[in-house]
Order: C-alpha cells, then sequence, then structure tokens
C-alpha cells in the first residue's frame, strides 16, 4: 500500500516539485498551503510523514508542529521541517517544536528521498 | 723653567686659591727641592717643549710662576717615565696655536679634536679629559637660559671650539651678541665682573675654581661637553703615541697619577691627601694641626659653595618640572579628547557591522527559496523523471546543475561568515568518531580526485577514537580542505592523516600541489582574501572557505595552520580537542 505523506508548504514552486518526486517514486501525495488547514488535513487523513515548511504566513511551522505533536491520534507520526531558515538555532528550534528532522532547502533531488524515508518507520 | 724640576709639586698653592696657604709654600718648596735633585742624574734624555697658557685648573702658571694643572700634571707624569725634558712655553691660547702649526713647540696640552684642527696637527686617541662649556654671569644678573644672552655683550677666547659651538647654538636661535674677544679666562671674568661685559664663556672647571672670586655666578647655560688632548705637529705624532700608552695605562689604575690629578683638580671636595713625603715632613714639623684646621675651613667653604650651586639647579628642576607637568595635562586632555572621537567611530563601525550581517544573512535566506527549483526541477530532467532527455540535453542539465550547485556553495559560506560575523555561528557539542568523519568526507571527494588522476591516503592511526564536537561542522572544515587539495593539486597525491597527541587529535590535510608563496600565508585565513595565484579562474571559488575553517575549529577549541611553498605542496593541520574546551559554543 502506498505511503501517504503530507507536505505543508506556501510556495507553488516548492509544492510542485516534492509532489512530482513523491508521486515519481511511488508515495501518495496531499498538500495544504498555510498551517491551520494543514493541521485539518493530517487529522483528517492520517498521514505516514508530514513535510512541513517553516516559514508559513500566519501560523509560522513550528506553531504548527506543537499542534501537531498535541494530537493524540498525530503524535507518532514523523515531521521533517524543510526550509531555507539556515541561522544560529533553527535547527535547535525546529527538533525542540516536536519535528523528527530537518531537511535544509534548496533540497537535493538525488537524496532527498533516501533523507526522507530516513524517518519514516522511525516514529519520534 | 725645568720639567724635570716640578713634577709633583706646583699644584700645592692652587689647590687652595686663598692665601690662606702661604704657610705651606716656603716648606713645599723646600721639599721640592730636596725631592728633585736625583732627577738631575739622567744625563740622556729628549727635550719636550709644551705650550702653555691660562686656563685653570687644566693649565695654567701657578702664583709662583710654574706650570699647574691637569695637563702639566700628566705631561710631567709621562716625562718622568720617559725621562723627556720638558721645556715650558708660556702665551694666549692663540700663541700656542700658532706655535704648533709652525712646529716651535712639540706639544699643546688642552686642544678639543675637530675634523678641522685634524688637518694642521696630529692628535693622540684617548682623551685627556671631557668638560662641559658654560656661561657664567655676574652675580644677580637673571640669566636664565640661551634666549636671555640675546643682544649681550659675551666675552670669550677666540679660536675656540666653544666659542663656534656657542655661535652655532645661538644663530640656531636667531640671536645676536657682541663678541668680545679676550685673550685668557681670567681676562673674561675680569671684564664680567667690570662690567665690560655681561657674561662670558668658560670650561665648567675653571669656572668652579674661579667664578666666585670675581662675583660670578654659574647661569643654568651649559653646552658642548668636549673631549680634550694633547695636540702635536703633524711630524711629531711618535710622542702621541707614548702619551696614549701613558694614559691607557694610567686610565687602569684608579690610583695612578691620572686620578690623582683629576681628583685634585675636578673634585668638588677638595681632599687633603697630601703625598707621602709631604705627610712625613709635615708631621715632623709639626704642622699637621694648622693644616687640618685649615682644611676644614676650605672644605666647608667648598661644600657651601657646592650647596648653594646644588639648591640653584634644584630650582631649576623643579621649574622645569612644573613646566613639564603643564604640558603633559593638555597632551592628556587631548588624548581623551581623541579617545571620545574613536569610541563614537567605534561605535559607528560596529552598528555598520551589525547591520551587514543581518542583511547578509536575509539575502541568503532569499536566495535558496528559488534555488530550491533551480536545483530540484534540474535534478528531476537529469533523472529522467520528466520523460526521456537526450544526450545534448543531459549535458546542458548537468551545466544547469553544476552551475547551481556552485551559486548554493558560495551562499552557504556568505551565510557562514555573516554568522560568525554577528556572533552566531554554534557548533553542536556530540560525541562522534572522527576516523568515520573523515573516511566519509573520503568518499565524497574521492571521485573528484580519480577524476584527476591523484591517489587519495588516509593515514589514521588506531588511537583516533571518539571525539567531542560538531561532526557536520568537522566535515564541513575536512571537505573545505580536502576540496581545495584537489583543486590545487595537478598531480600526485592528496593525504590526510590522524593521530592522537595527548588530549587533541591532530589531522593534516597534505599535498604535492602548486603551494602558496611565504607572503600570502598570512592572508590565507582571512575572509574574502583570496590569493591573486594568476589562476583565478581556473581554480574558482569565494575565498571563504579556510577563513570560516579557522572560525570553526576555534569554536570546537582546537587550532589550524598551514605549510607551504611555491612547488612543494601545501599542508593544513588542524586539531580538536578530544573532550569539549566549555558547555558554550556561540561564537565570540
Amino acid at each position: 500500500m502506498k505511503k501517504k505523506v503530507l507536505y505543508i508548504e506556501d510556495n507553488e514552486q516548492n509544492l510542485y516539485l516534492i509532489q512530482f518526486i513523491l508521486e515519481k517514486n511511488g508515495y501518495e501525495f496531499s498538500s495544504a498551503t498555510d498551517g491551520r488547514e494543514g493541521i485539518e488535513l493530517a487529522v483528517r487523513s492520517k498521514p505516514d510523514l508530514i513535510l512541513l515548511d517553516i516559514q508559513l504566513p500566519r501560523m509560522d511551522g513550528y506553531t504548527v508542529a506543537r499542534h501537531l505533536r498535541a494530537h493524540p491520534d498525530l503524535a507518532q507520526v514523523p515531521i521533517v521541517a524543510v526550509t531555507s531558515y539556515a541561522m544560529a538555532g533553527d535547527r535547535d528550534k525546529a527538533l525542540a517544536s516536536g519535528c523528527s528532522g530537518y531537511i535544509e532547502k534548496p533540497i537535493n533531488p538525488d537524496t532527498f528521498i533516501q533523507q526522507m524515508e530516513a524517518h519514516l518507520g522511525t516514529p519520534a | 723653567m725645568s720639567g724635570a724640576v716640578n713634577h709633583h709639586k706646583a699644584y700645592i698653592p692652587f689647590l687652595r686659591p686663598a692665601p690662606v696657604f702661604h704657610p705651606f709654600r716656603c716648606l713645599s718648596f723646600l721639599l721640592l727641592l730636596l725631592i728633585t735633585l736625583p732627577d738631575l742624574a739622567h744625563a740622556v734624555s729628549r727635550n719636550v717643549s709644551v705650550g702653555i697658557y691660562e686656563n685653570a685648573p687644566k693649565v695654567f702658571t701657578s702664583t709662583t710662576g710654574k706650570p699647574a694643572g691637569i695637563f702639566v700634571e700628566i705631561i710631567e707624569n709621562i716625562a718622568k717615565a720617559e725621562g723627556w725634558n720638558l721645556r715650558y712655553v708660556p702665551g694666549t691660547w692663540a700663541e700656542g696655536l700658532d706655535r704648533l702649526s709652525r712646529g716651535e713647540i712639540d706639544l699643546m696640552p688642552d686642544v678639543a679634536y675637530t675634523t678641522e684642527r685634524d688637518r694642521i696637527y696630529a692628535f693622540h686617541k684617548i682623551p685627556v679629559l671631557s668638560v662641559w662649556s658654560q656661561v657664567y654671569a655676574r652675580k644677580g644678573s637673571g640669566i636664565q637660559s640661551l634666549l636671555d644672552l640675546n643682544g649681550k655683550r659675551i666675552a670669550a677666547l677666540e679660536n675656540t671650539i666653544q666659542l663656534e659651538t656657542f655661535t652655532r647654538l645661538t644663530n640656531s636661535f636667531g640671536l645676536k651678541f657682541t663678541l668680545i674677544p679676550v685673550p685668557n679666562y681670567q681676562t673674561e671674568f675680569q671684564m664680567v665682573a667690570d662690567n665690560r661685559a655681561d657674561a662670558g664663556l668658560t670650561n665648567r672647571l675653571y669656572g668652579l675654581m674661579y667664578a666666585r672670586k670675581y662675583g660670578l655666578e654659574d647661569t643654568p647655560v651649559m653646552f658642548d661637553p668636549a673631549p680634550f688632548f694633547f695636540a702635536a705637529p703633524k711630524e711629531k705624532g711618535d710622542l702621541l703615541a707614548v702619551i696614549d700608552r701613558h694614559l691607557a695605562e694610567m686610565k687602569k689604575d684608579p690610583r695612578s697619577a691620572y686620578y690623582a690629578a683629576m681628583k685634585r683638580w675636578t673634585s668638588d671636595e677638595v681632599e687633603f691627601k697630601l703625598p707621602a713625603w709631604l705627610q712625613v715632613s709635615a708631621l715632623v714639623l709639626g704642622s699637621v694641626l694648622v693644616m687640618s684646621v685649615v682644611g676644614g675651613f676650605v672644605l666647608k667653604h667648598q661644600v657651601n659653595a657646592r650647596t648653594a650651586e646644588l639648591a640653584l639647579m634644584n630650582r631649576e628642576m623643579e621649574r622645569r618640572i612644573d613646566e613639564r607637568t603643564l604640558t603633559l595635562k593638555e597632551t592628556n586632555e587631548k588624548l581623551r579628547a581623541a579617545l571620545e572621537d574613536l569610541e563614537d567611530a567605534k561605535e559607528r563601525a560596529e552598528q555598520a557591522d551589525r547591520l551587514k550581517s543581518a542583511f547578509l544573512a536575509t539575502m541568503s535566506h532569499e536566495l535558496r527559496t528559488p534555488l530550491n527549483s533551480i536545483i530540484g526541477f534540474t535534478g528531476i530532467l537529469q533523472q529522467g523523471l520528466g520523460g526521456p532527455v537526450n544526450e545534448e540535453q543531459k549535458k546542458q542539465l548537468a551545466m544547469v546543475r553544476k552551475s547551481s550547485d556552485h551559486l548554493l556553495a558560495l551562499i552557504s559560506d556568505v551565510l557562514d561568515i555573516s554568522k560568525i560575523e554577528a556572533g552566531q555561528l554554534r557548533v553542536e557539542s556530540e560525541t562522534f568518531h572522527l576516523a568515520e568523519s573523515i573516511r566519509k568526507v573520503e568518499q565524497a571527494v574521492r571521485p573528484l580526485a580519480e577524476k584527476k588522476g591523484l591517489e587519495l591516503y588516509l593515514d589514521l592511526s588506531g588511537d583516533v577514537g571518539p571525539v567531542t564536537g560538531d561532526a557536520r561542522r568537522v566535515e564541513q572544515i575536512l571537505f573545505n580542505l580536502l576540496s581545495n587539495s584537489i583543486k590545487f593539486t595537478e598531480q600526485g597525491s592528496v593525504t590526510v592523516r590522524s593521530r592522537r597527541d595527548g588530549d587533541f587529535l591532530v589531522t593534516c590535510v597534505a599535498d604535492t600541489g602548486i603551494g602558496i608563496k611565504e607572503a600570502d600565508l598570512d592572508r590565507l585565513f582571512q575572509p574574502f582574501q583570496q590569493i591573486d595565484t594568476g589562476l583565478n579562474r581556473k581554480y574558482e571559488g569565494t575565498g571563504l572557505g579556510l577563513s570560516i575553517c579557522k572560525k570553526l575549529v576555534e569554536l570546537m577549541g582546537g587550532t589550524i595552520r598551514v605549510e607551504s611553498a611555491p612547488g612543494r605542496g601545501t599542508s593544513f593541520t588542524f586539531t580538536l580537542p578530544v573532550r569539549p574546551p566549555g558547555a558554550d559554543g556561540v561564537a565570540a
């Protein structure tokens, strides 16, 4: 059965890029363009992994991660931050908010799947 | 007057300027006669004529008509040892020099050396003495400095270095004075005392001895300490060698006639240590008591004079200290103002620095977003996920990919530097295996080395175990050093060595590449300092990598250094502590 990945991201090109890579690699892809929508979709669809942008409108990725973790159904779902935030402490902040991993933008298309799969099946 | 007849005695009356000593005069003459008799036995001896002029206490004629003074005592001592017959030719200073230049006398004492004189006369090498020149004036003249001499009548001996120096000195201050030439210092002091001159130039020795007698005082104007010699006509140079030999010997022995003469004529305290023969005779004649009474009197007199002189000097020093203190205060004020300006400038510079760092961080972040699309979609196309790609398209996509990877590397470096400068670069403190990191980076760069036909060696000692630090950053350092080495090496090899040294793991990346000039080594670790290899097109890069490596190593408590020579390869060595230096890893 296809694994489900939810990507919460407001940038269209980024969404399309990840969707393309994941679908070509046999994943079931869904997406949301802001935090609130993302959380609702996650609760509804119970994905196997959530990719999360940090620089989101209205509610930032850290807050989204905390909400996701707070939901009993989602507490065990791996959340991987995908962000171009690269200042001191960004990685720590993401992990402290409940993310299981961190992938820096720009992504490396050759290794992205491997990086993401490292978090699949290893619940946080 | 035969020199052989008065070796040690003529000084006695002059030791004491006052007539108090007359009782000794008869005594001394009596003894003089006695002890000089044996000297007549010298049958074969050389005649040496010596010029005499009046410049006590260096050289002068005593009140008994005998030559005396420091130069006389010294030459008589030498004459005695050498068996010379001294013949004194009295005259003025100028006459003495004239006679010397015509060869009428063999020696002229008390001649200061100048190159001009050296062309006319011969000099020996060891100076007899060094004396300061000084300006003397009537008591209460108010002359306190050179400037006070402007427009004054100055009495001085002509044709002396003293006068030459003084003229030069006053000229340099733009001062004018009326010169009153005098034949000797006695006349000079008399003229100053009689108000026919306002001040006189003399040497300090003469002044000390006679100023008070003429009611004069020394002014604070002192100048030109000059060495004085015997001078001889050019063809009589052999005498001078003998004088030098004796002077050298005498100067070695503190009990020699030289020191005795110097002490007698220049000491501020007047000593009453008389030659043994006189002491014995005096004892016999029972005059010790008289002598000591008189001596005490003179001593007291001299001490008083010296005390007054010291008090004067003290006042002068105090005045100078006050002046200097004032100057120092002003300088301090200026310094403080300058420091405040500097503080402001520093504040502005730091402000600008912070803005720059924030700007760089934002820019780096904003640049990453479009790169995500460029790199991502290029990758998709290269992988054939978007459909088949022909060979030409593959080649072109590879170029897009390579360029965007390079652009990403540049942005990452700029971001790292901006983090360092903003003090925001942090390193993790985790335990990891350095050997594993080295192998991992080696795997990553091996294709680059193989592509250039370079050997890549690892030489890891068994004691390279776990280390505490930031594995990702250590790998960044290793990757940077290794790719640098591969980039700058055209043939040969790149070797990574690592071993433990005490509390540190020492890792070295050495290559057989083009090397670096010594002059460039210092700049190597500074940001934005890409060394001009003339090959920049070939070896592109940001010039930031090494400064980042240095900062990272230091943040982890280690050091990095480089050794290189053009054509002899380069080796970078960095150390990492086995245990971290402190819990806090925030950049300074």
